[in-house]
């Protein structure tokens, strides 16, 4: 949120998550962030915002996550910031067959709004619920397979599995960007080079690269 | 001694005498019977011998042989014998000598015989008189015994007795002497004893009494030792004593206390006690706050921790870690309130103490001591909490508290707040110390969260769609988290005016939980005020009052609460049906806040980004709230927020129109001029705000590429644009449902600046629609094409046409597609009436423009055609109104006097071209051009008058 480690980042993800309301998105993000839960929340009204410097592979990366409300009427809000994102968190609550149902809906939505490239994480949150579970691990792992999904199953109540989903989906995508597979040059990748200092590095090994040219 | 000498040889004595006396008379009477035996026998033999006979021969018996004892017959005989021996003689003179042993012999028997009897009773009598002796030698003895007992008994005992007796009254004194020197040879152990158990006043007592008895017994060679030791063991004491004073400083016990101070009141030491007191206090206060700080460093550096023992209190607190600041904190202001309350305590005790004392005894020295000790604690609270300040002021400047999380800076304010407050109750302290780190901390801590907000609003900025952000009809910014707390302060300030200062003063404390009758009576016994924040802090309101005040007409907070877990959704958000409309408080609000009344049956029209800044206000106005010294820093930040939102709305839909910037009002551009000036970082210096007045600057914003502004069938985005607009209204009115409350916070020297903001910026908000929107109205319509349509008409007919010239057709039909694009339009984004009436306004007055226009492009013209012209705009007239629910059409008599002027007389005329400066001199020229009755000259001078016009109005 503040400059102090906008400089330490070497870049910077955008992030979503998405899913049906009601499964816990807010809660997780609150969990990655603050390290707590949150017992006492509320539908999220439109979209919330929430960023978070974390270390990955020996390069640190700024993820600038976009917190969507899951519920139906705020679509449209939330639709807009689908844009330009590089990864996203697609929610599901285990105890509910109903949110993991509309999985396929979220995914359509999240491929056609978002970049194509897009990273998804599928992940089954309220995993301290054990007993009132209504999907298998096994069922969602292989939709997750179908779909090229990562998967994971996580508890914003207990913090399990919660800062392993959001790096494992950064690790990906810096692994993608080390391939070449994504370029974070290209406008709406959601990949930015996360700090001036990084910036002006570049620029003045264009300036001294300048004069050589006119050599 | 003598006496028992004299007694041993006196028995002795006696011992040696009583045996021999009576075996002496045994002895001689055996000898007697045995030689009357021998002489017996003798007188048998010489029976013969006739008695005359007898008596001559003893008459012949030489007297020599009558001698005593020592005579001895042999040797006489021998020495009668001459020198010739002759044995006749000799025989002669044996026989006689025989005849003569032989007559004594017979004699002597005879005589025995004789006196036989006589001896025999004689004998007899002897032994009586014997015996009697014997009884009398016992008698004797045993007088003897006796009187020498009595000698024994009335003479040299009871001169030994009373001997002995002075003696052992002597020994019983030395004993008793020897008792105490052994007591007090005890005495150390028992001090000892007395000292653990910390019966101070019992051990010093009784160490002095050791040493008046140590002065008494000086002569005792031990006793000096003795008292030396003593003087030792009061020393320990006093050191001991010590000791336990300064443990007050951290655990004050009345006993306890009261014993230490019974003690130094033996000691006649109260006055030093005080200093040494104070000096305890002191050095409590620096080790605790060094201890605790240490050992927060210890553990986060982890195993290699000693060396920092010899770093500097100031030193050590730097180096605490983001992570444990608060926990150290927390325990820090814990210590330090543990050693102000002992100090409290004891000046309390003091109160109590001395009083009581002073009352009893009014002797001027008790008083002088008890008046020294009463200033001296005054001085000292002041000093403590100084010391106190110093500390927690050192350790919170230390660290860089601007990454904090925004609760957790709060908590520590808050913290720091009951600190403060309880330095008021101790001291009547200001804390300006305190005030200021806090101060500085919060303006720190306060700029950099802002940047951050800034950014993040930014950044909303650029990722918002500008779409609706659906709400209920009744949403009122009360229902958000972020002003729960005003909620309740909303329902205090109702029923007290928000100025009284008693009121604000019970508002700043109860939320800091402060008892009601002060902190160092609240936690008088135990707890620690620092302590219940814990509990309180896993609630989700730390920040409102836990109490409600009675009567307050409001439903209790828990109804409250509870109500909210319940209908959230309904309360929060937008539902279609209006069922949920219930009349609450809530909603009363909200008609009071919305102030039209036909707002309220209107949706709301807001996005995410504004929804994001109001709870941003939410949070900035908690800030003020318990920031008040910066509370006005906060203020101008939070009109930041607002300026940058109605910037962005501005550039993103305003500016991005090829638009002449004299579509503003003066005031609206003033403002944004400032805007730009003051908060955004100009293209040329995006890059590093190295320079420090571009720190707080933030670049601006862009909009984001989902928004579409170029289609025509979305009316080049008038749906972005009216939620921009109305959002930003929307905006503004929350501010200003806020101004009341922000004026609360700020201090009243500050007000004009609300006052100025308000009146500047947020009054002049809602100016910004029209711009906004007369772009759309401005591109939605192709006035051209009409304007071109109309330039083929021709104008110089001769007979009265009944049928209106084709271009107004188009301009009408042009005009409903518009309107059916603005249903559509409508369908997905609600437009309110204001927009739609500037939208509609706005048409038309281009309209009437471009019929003017048009009308001015005529070179030649006749009566009939100004008819036509008429006509023309009468038809628009009447089915513009069927298009748009416009009451008035604008500047229709602009249209209507233009035509009309071609029929005016040349001095009417150029009166009505001098009055009339709404025309451009291009229109004006035009009619003139084209008006018949004028001459050349007539034309020319008008033409003349108005070029001059035009030069003047430039």
């Amino acid at each position: 949120m503040s400059e102090s480690y906008v400089c330490f980042s070497d870049f910077l993800f955008k992030f979503l998550v998405i899913g049906s309301a009601g499964t816990g998105k807010s809660c997780l993000l609150h969990q990655f962030i603050e390290n707590k839960f949150k017992a006492e929340s509320s539908h999220t009204i439109g979209v919330e915002f929430g960023s978070k410097v974390v270390n990955v592979g020996g390069r640190s990366v700024k993820l600038q996550i976009w917190d969507t409300a899951g519920q139906e009427r705020f679509r449209s809000v939330t639709r807009s910031y689908y844009r330009g994102a590089a990864g996203a968190l697609l929610v599901y609550d285990i105890t509910s067959r109903e949110t993991y149902n509309a999985l396929t809906n979220w995914l359509t939505d999240a491929r056609t709004l978002a970049s194509p490239n897009i990273i998804i994480l599928l992940v089954g949150n309220k995993k301290d619920l054990e007993d009132d579970r209504e999907v298998t691990f096994l069922e969602a792992s292989r939709f997750a397979q179908e779909n090229e999904l990562m998967f994971l199953e996580t508890s914003a109540l207990s913090g399990e599995n919660v800062e392993e989903a959001f790096l494992k989906c950064a690790k990906s995508i810096l692994a993608k960007i080390e391939t070449g597979e994504l370029d974070p040059e290209r406008i709406g990748s959601g990949i930015q080079y996360g700090d001036a200092s990084f910036r002006r590095l570049n620029r003045q090994q264009q300036q001294q690269r300048r004069p050589e040219c006119s050599c | 001694m003598d006496i028992t000498k004299k007694i041993k040889s006196f028995v002795a004595r006696q011992g040696s005498r009583s045996p021999c006396s009576p075996v002496e008379p045994l002895v001689s009477r055996d000898f007697v019977i045995e030689t009357a035996v021998v002489k017996e026998k003798d007188d048998y033999r010489e029976s013969t011998i006739n008695p005359q006979a007898e008596a001559e021969i003893l008459q012949s018996i030489e007297e020599v042989y009558f001698n005593d004892d020592t005579f001895d017959a042999c040797d006489y005989q021998l020495k009668k014998i001459p020198a010739e021996l002759d044995l006749n003689q000799i025989i002669r003179d044996k026989e006689y000598l025989q005849k003569q042993q032989y007559v004594v012999s017979k004699k002597v028997s005879d005589l025995i015989l004789q006196n036989q009897t006589a001896y025999t009773q004689e004998l007899h009598r002897v032994t009586e008189l014997q015996k009697n002796l014997e009884q009398a030698g016992v008698i004797c003895s045993q007088g003897r015994s006796h009187l020498a007992r009595a000698r024994k008994d009335f003479t040299t005992a009871s001169l030994g007795i009373l001997a002995s007796f002075r003696k052992r009254e002597r020994l019983l004194g030395l004993l008793k002497f020897l008792h105490s020197i052994k007591t007090m040879q005890e005495t150390d152990v028992r001090l000892r004893e007395l000292l653990e158990e910390e019966d101070y006043p019992g051990a010093i007592q009784l160490c002095l009494e050791c040493q008046k008895a140590a002065i008494q017994f000086r002569h005792y060679k031990c006793i000096s030792e003795l008292s030396s030791k003593l003087q030792d063991t009061l020393e320990m004491m006093e050191e001991k004593l010590d000791v336990a004073l300064s443990k007050v400083c951290t655990n004050f016990n009345t006993t306890h206390y009261e014993k230490l101070q019974a003690a130094y009141r033996l000691l006649g030491k109260t006055q030093t006690a005080m200093d040494q007191l104070l000096m305890h206090f002191a050095s409590a206060i620096h080790n605790k706050a060094f201890t605790l700080v240490l050992g927060y460093v210890e553990l986060c550096a982890g195993g290699s921790a000693t060396k920092f023992q010899k770093h500097h209190y100031s030193e050590l607190a730097k180096l605490i870690t983001v992570e444990t600041f608060t926990p150290c904190l927390k325990d820090l202001c814990k210590a330090l309130w543990e050693v102000m309350h002992s100090y409290w305590c004891i000046v309390e005790w003091h109160e109590d103490h001395d009083s009581q004392s002073s009352q009893v005894n009014a002797g001027t020295e008790v008083n002088l001591t008890h008046q020294y000790v009463r200033q001296k604690l005054e001085h000292g609270l002041l000093r403590i909490w100084q010391d106190v300040q110093q500390k927690v002021k050192t350790y919170i400047l230390a660290s860089d508290l601007s990454s904090f999380k925004f609760d957790e800076f709060i908590h520590i304010l808050d913290l720091v707040r009951r600190l403060i407050d309880i330095g008021e109750e101790f001291c009547n302290s200001k804390s300006e110390d305190l005030q200021e780190s806090l101060r500085k901390q919060s303006v720190n801590y306060f700029r950099n969260y802002h940047r951050g907000c800034m950014e993040e609003l930014r950044m909303f900025l650029e990722n918002e769609s500008w779409a609706l952000c659906p709400v209920r009809p009744n949403f009122s910014i009360l229902q958000l988290q972020e002003f729960r707390f005003l909620r309740h302060n909303h329902s205090r300030s109702i029923l007290t005016p928000p100025s009284s200062p008693a009121h604000s003063k019970t508002e700043s404390t109860s939320f800091s939980g402060r008892p009601r009758e002060g902190y160092f009576q609240g936690y008088r016994y135990q707890g620690n005020p620092f302590e219940e924040k814990t509990e309180e802090e896993d609630k989700e309101d730390v920040l409102a009052p836990s109490t409600t005040d009675e009567g307050d007409g409001q439903p209790l907070s828990d109804t409250d609460s509870e109500d909210e877990d319940v209908a959230d959704e309904l309360k929060k958000e937008y539902v279609d049906e209006k069922t949920g409309d219930t009349p609450n408080n809530r909603q009363q609000r909200t008609t009071r806040k919305t102030s039209t009344s036909s707002r309220r049956r209107q949706i709301l029209i807001l996005t995410n980004t504004t929804l994001n800044v109001l709870r941003l206000f939410g949070k900035y106005m908690q800030m003020m709230n318990l920031l008040k010294p910066i509370a006005f820093d906060v203020l101008i930040c939070m009109s930041q927020l607002f300026d940058y939102y109605m910037f962005s709305v501005y550039t993103f839909f305003y500016r991005e129109m090829d638009f002449s910037e004299n579509a503003l009002s003066n005031k609206l551009r003033t403002t944004l001029k400032r805007i730009r000036e003051n908060l955004i970082l100009a293209e040329s210096e995006s890059d590093f705000g190295t320079d420090t007045r571009n720190k707080d600057k933030v670049p601006a914003p862009v909009l984001s590429t989902m928004v579409d502004l170029k289609s025509i069938e979305q009316l080049y985005g008038l749906a972005e644009r009216v939620t921009a607009a109305e959002s930003l209204v929307f905006l503004a009115n929350q501010f200003e449902f806020l101004h009341p409350h922000l004026e609360t916070f700020i201090p009243s020297s500050k007000k004009a600046f609300l006052q100025q903001f308000c009146s500047q910026t947020i009054l002049t908000a809602p100016e910004l629609r029209r711009p906004i929107y007369m772009t759309v109205a401005a591109r939605g319509v192709d006035y051209n094409q009409v304007l071109m349509l109309m330039n083929c008409v021709k104008w110089d007919v001769h007979d009265i046409m009944s049928q209106h010239s084709y271009y107004v057709d188009i301009l009408l039909r042009e005009l409903q597609v518009f309107s059916m694009r603005l249903l559509e339009v409508n369908k997905k984004t609600p437009i309110p009436k204001e927009a739609s009436d500037i939208l509609w306004e706005h048409c038309i007055r281009l309209a009437n423009r471009t019929f003017i226009e048009g009308f001015s492009q005529s070179k030649k013209c006749t009566n009939e055609g100004r008819a036509l012209m008429q006509l023309d705009y009468q038809q628009f007239l009447t089915k513009v109104e069927g298009l748009t629910d416009l009451r008035l059409v604008p500047e229709r008599e602009l249209v209507e006097g233009y035509i009309k002027a071609f029929y005016l007389l040349e001095p009417a005329l150029e009166q009505w071209i001098r009055s009339h400066r709404e025309y451009t001199p291009k229109q004006l020229i035009g009619l003139v051009s084209c008006v018949t009755q004028l001459n050349k000259k007539g034309r020319q001078k008008l033409i003349s008058l108005i070029e001059e016009g035009d030069k003047i109005r430039r």
